[in-house]
């Protein structure tokens, strides 16, 4: 009772001062520094942006090879682009025109601003790269399969989402090289018109039309359709992004950790010396929601005794790929410069006008026919790598690179009939023509359904078939189309990006283009 | 994981470096920065700090002046290196316009290859120093000018009167002072042609040398004839502070380039139109068979200089020109710069021309045939040849002007010749005025030595009644050499045109009979070494038989057997 009469007021202020920074610091992390394996699983479900992870993590998820750390990289991808944005919407100004004068000023006189428009641009770029790699990466370790089809759904939309993003950060800068490549998409968009036209039914419906109006706002690339690919690229987007990434990431915790092969125990082998002790007492239940949920969580009778706990090992495998991507976009940024052409003017058009380099493999196939190259086949084949998942339901090789009948072999040999089909259809079409020039007054329906995209589509439907009835395996199929459809992209979108002049021509070198 | 910890220190630290270059090389060596920090004011070393002038009038932003801190308005004088040297005294204020109005070249830009537009994707790079007077066609680009013999007589008036010993004209003269050598100089006038000087000059000056007047006046001033007045008037009104724009742009009023280039609307079309050749864009020119700098001025002068090396398959013929006058060609065509001014900003000559409806050519008849029909018909009218191209007619041909009425070449100049390079030049086509035509006609006699028809020479238009089958036979054998089969042209002109066959049958009577001379066609009513004297009824059998081409190519009579 006499104890507070022995501390002053003011004493105790003074020793509670002198405490504060530690008292602050306590209040803040509660359980201490992470030495124990109890402060260790706290450090991780005690912390809002940590607990997203699993407290203990598999050793086969912390090996480099499984993934790569794409999925981080493109994570990081996106924050450096929000975080890069951010700082360029202080500046930028969506007014056509005014916008570009926007740009020459975060070049010239916002401090850094160059930098951080070649880090966004950078970052964006390698973003899409890396969703490309993390796709193939889930796909050829048969990731995908039960119980993580639906997460292969939601990142089949992150996939279009980050396309979307690109495409319409594109058009802001509001110089030659975004107005032109905005058209052409514009031009995609309105090209169902193709079909509707041959059937004659334009007047009736125009879905084409439609489709353009509302992307653009307008008959044309001007102010509405800047201020809407402003709005789509700095909060529809980035929000749906988001929120589709919170969900990918929440699928990847339910749905039991990274896919892992079925005698993963014996490829692993004992752990390295530098590795914290791991428990060795598999759970017969645990204890969560056990009222409310059916079934068993995915940690029961399986045991934790392959996993290492979070804090260190994903902590600092997960900081060294963010900290790595983040080097590469800066190191690149450095060294290039994002382009800037001259203000916008639509009545100088760009030849050739092209495409953000991802969206060349479709302008490729756009050039043989609009509908089918801008929407029939990229339809089908998001359609295609949405189903995968569900039509193919095999067991052999989860979580294996290469895994299931045929393996890496199958892979080699459908990458190289891939390239072989799409460069001997595009030497054809480039040498010879098409439908077009052989029958000047064929219909155009035929060409819109029968042309070099749609060949390669169906010769590669083909042999996907015959590889499944030789192998007598659905993933031996899917893996063959896969590649396939990888491939042809890759030397489509070369094409796009290299041998193509003014007036889409073919050239072999752009010094061979036309002078004026 | 210890790998982990080390890659994710040695990326840590590598980023870090590079966030540090990119900071140090953004903060502190950025060329700017360095130019500023050798620059001293008179109260030592100046702020180091980004400058700018603002017009938001004229959408301008031009930060030029952060490395030519001297020419940063309200800057005091400063000492240091070239670049930060002050303007030189011009015109117009820096601080009013900005620069990138005259000098264009990208004004956002604080690093020198993109402001001064030498980098890739800038279709404005600055106009080189000796084309610098390009830049004056940003806003005056519809000065009213003369051709170069009217401005060069004007400045031989001014010379000869003396004018330069008291004024002071495009840096030049006014050494002479009245009152001794602290009097005062007279005004300068390099620019009274745009500031407007007093129109009754000649009777002040006249005045102070009565009686009483200063002896100084008296020895310097005389009476001056009326000739030499008019030709002081028009050289004056030329001196608007840019003599290299106007010199320049005369001369193009006396090449013809408007016979085949369009500028604001009137010219012919046989070129491109030029109203926005100052606008060309170095990134989509063509450069590789351009020998010396490639720049778009140097582009342009080689094309004057050789118009198929540099395009090829250019239609333009070589046209002979100077290095100085291709210079010149080059100054004015970059001076066609079609800036989006704001209407507040336009100038008075500007106005006149775009909202008056003036022109922005003299409408004298020498200025007009200078401006339009020398490049073909010669400077003095008298026909011009270019390789590949049919005879050009020698229209100041005394025994031309002597057989075509005035409304004959009246009507030739509006409607042209259809079917041959001569264009109408009515209004609607060519876009002169009826009054200008005229001028033009009188111009023409003047060039012929005065020579016109005598009355009643068109009358009867039609008299010929020669045998039309003869004729032809006359024609093949003497005729379509030159004029072509069926009259259709090659050497000379074409003569199956509806404008040619307007003229009267004595026209054409004549025109074969007496030839013209000192051209290649010879009067056929005498004998020559190559053919022999044709009678008056061969020569009408001729007339009528040109006369069926009027009925029009379908309905043509019978060529010959």
């Amino acid at each position: 009772m006499d104890a507070p009469e022995e501390i002053s007021a003011l004493r105790r202020f003074l020793l509670n001062l002198k405490a504060a920074p530690r008292l602050v610091l306590e209040s803040a992390v509660r359980t201490g520094l992470p030495r124990t394996d109890r402060s260790r699983a706290s450090f991780v479900f005690e912390n809002l942006f940590l607990h997203l992870h699993p407290v203990r993590t598999h050793r086969w998820t912390l090996r480099w090879s499984t993934t790569w750390g794409l999925g981080i990289l493109c994570v990081t991808c996106f924050l450096l682009t929000l975080v890069t944005g951010l700082l360029l919407m202080f500046y930028y100004k969506p007014y056509p025109d005014v916008a570009y004068q926007s740009i020459k000023d975060i070049h010239f006189v916002v401090p850094t601003g160059q930098f951080i428009r070649n880090i966004h641009r950078w970052a964006a770029n390698l973003m899409v790269v890396g969703v490309f790699l993390h796709m193939a990466r889930v796909f050829y370790t048969a990731a995908y399969r039960p119980p993580r089809e639906f997460n292969w759904l939601v990142g089949m939309g992150l996939f279009i989402l980050t396309l979307g993003l690109s495409y319409t950060g594109y058009l802001l800068p509001w110089d030659q090289l975004a107005y032109w490549a905005t058209t052409i998409g514009a031009n995609v968009a309105q090209s169902p018109r193709e079909l509707t036209d041959a059937l004659g039914i334009t007047e009736i419906i125009d879905i084409g039309g439609i489709q353009r109006e509302l992307l653009l706002g307008s008959d044309v690339v001007g102010e509405e359709a800047l201020i809407r690919f402003y709005v789509l690229h700095v909060m529809l987007l980035p929000m749906a992004l988001g929120m589709l990434m919170a969900v990918h990431f929440w699928r990847i915790r339910k749905d039991g950790g990274l896919a892992r092969p079925e005698d993963v125990e014996q490829r692993l082998g004992p752990l390295g010396r530098d590795t914290h002790p791991v428990f060795t007492q598999a759970p017969l239940k645990t204890y969560q929601l056990v009222a409310l949920v059916k079934g068993k969580t995915p940690q029961v009778e399986n045991g934790p005794e392959n996993t290492l706990p979070s804090m260190p090992h994903l902590f600092y495998a997960e900081l060294a790929v963010f900290m790595l991507t983040t080097l590469i976009c800066v190191g690149l940024s450095i060294w290039m410069d994002a382009p800037l052409k001259e203000l916008a003017n639509p009545s100088v058009p760009e030849n050739p006008a092209k495409a953000p380099w991802y969206f060349l493999g479709l302008q490729e196939l756009v050039s043989f026919s609009a509908f089918m190259g801008g929407i029939g086949i990229p339809a089908l084949v998001v359609m295609g790598l949405g189903l995968i998942p569900y039509l193919e339901r095999e067991q052999e090789g989860t979580g294996l690179w290469f895994g299931g009948p045929g393996g890496g072999r199958l892979v080699v040999e459908s990458a190289l009939f891939g390239f072989l089909a799409v460069s001997a259809v595009e030497a054809l079409a480039i040498s010879q023509g098409w439908l077009r020039e052989w029958f000047p007054d064929i219909h155009q329906l035929a060409v819109t359904l029968f042309n070099p995209g749609t060949l390669i589509t169906g010769i590669y439907a083909l042999y996907s078939v015959f590889v499944l009835k030789r192998l007598n395996s659905t993933r031996a199929g899917a893996m063959a189309l896969f590649t396939c459809f990888l491939c042809g992209y890759v030397v489509l979108t070369l094409i796009g990006a290299y041998f193509r002049g003014p007036n889409w021509e073919f050239y072999w070198s752009p010094s061979q283009w036309p002078a004026h | 994981m210890k790998r982990n910890k080390c890659l994710l220190l040695i990326s840590s630290l590598a980023c870090l470096g590079l966030l540090v270059a990119a900071a140090a090389k953004e903060g502190l060596w950025q060329p700017w920065r360095l130019i500023q920090a050798s620059v001293t004011g008179e109260n030592g070393p100046i702020d180091i700090r980004l400058r700018q002038i603002v017009v938001p009038g004229l959408r301008v932003v031009d930060r030029c002046v952060t490395c030519h801190v001297g020419m940063a308005p309200g800057e005091p004088p400063l000492s240091g290196p070239r670049v930060a040297s002050s303007h030189k005294p011009v015109v117009h204020d820096p601080g009013e316009l900005g620069c990138t109005v005259c000098h264009a070249g990208q004004g956002y830009a604080t690093q020198k290859a993109d402001a001064h537009g030498e980098v890739r994707f800038w279709p404005l790079p600055m106009i080189p120093l000796e084309y610098s007077y390009s830049g004056c066609g940003s806003c005056h680009t519809s000065l009213k000018v003369p051709n170069t013999e009217i401005l060069e007589r004007g400045r031989k008036a001014f010379e000869r009167l003396d004018c330069l010993a008291c004024h002071r004209l495009d840096s030049r003269g006014g050494t002479l002072r009245i009152g001794g050598a602290h009097g005062m100089e007279g005004p300068d006038l390099s620019r009274v042609g745009a500031s407007g000087y007093d129109q009754g000059w000649y009777e002040k000056h006249l005045a102070k040398t009565g009686p009483g007047a200063e002896p100084l006046w008296r020895e310097t001033f005389a009476p001056i004839d009326e000739a030499s007045l008019g030709e002081l008037k028009v050289y004056l009104d030329s001196r608007v502070g840019a003599p290299g724009l106007v010199e320049a742009k005369a001369l193009f009023h006396s090449l013809g380039c408007r016979g085949c280039h369009k500028v604001n609307g009137v010219g012919g079309d046989d070129g491109p139109d030029l109203t926005k050749a100052g606008e060309r864009d170095p990134g989509r020119t063509d450069f590789s068979g351009i020998r010396g700098e490639h720049t778009i001025q140097n582009w342009q002068k080689e094309h004057l200089l050789d118009p198929a090396r540099v395009v090829p398959g250019s239609l333009m013929p070589a046209m002979g020109l100077s290095q100085e006058q291709a210079e010149q060609l080059t100054t004015y065509i970059f001076s066609l710069r079609t800036s989006n001014l704001p209407e507040a900003y336009w100038p008075k000559d500007r106005i006149r021309v775009e909202r008056f409806g003036e022109r922005e050519f003299a409408t004298d008849g020498a200025t007009l045939y200078g401006t339009f029909c020398a490049a073909c018909h010669g400077i003095k009218g008298q026909g011009r040849h270019y390789p590949g191209m049919s005879f050009f007619p020698s229209v100041g041909n005394p025994d031309f002007l002597g057989l075509a009425s005035d409304r004959f070449l009246a009507q030739s100049i509006t409607h042209g010749r259809p079917g041959r390079r001569m264009p109408a030049w009515g209004e609607k086509e060519g876009g002169l005025r009826a009054g200008e035509i005229r001028e033009l006609v009188s111009y023409l006699r003047a060039l012929g030595g005065g020579m016109s028809p005598p009355p009643g020479v068109d009358e009867p238009r039609r008299w010929a009644a020669g045998d039309v089958k003869a004729g032809g036979r006359l024609f093949e054998a003497h005729c379509c050499g030159c004029h072509g089969p069926n009259g259709t042209g090659g050497l000379a002109v074409a003569l199956n045109n509806p404008g040619l066959l307007a003229a009267s049958d004595t026209y054409l009577f004549e025109t074969i009979g007496k030839g013209r001379s000192n051209t290649v066609m010879e009067g056929f009513a005498k004998p020559t070494t190559t053919h022999p004297a044709l009678s008056s009824a061969e020569i009408e059998a001729i007339v009528s038989y040109i006369r069926t081409w009027e009925a029009g190519p379908g309905e043509r009579a019978g060529s010959p057997e």
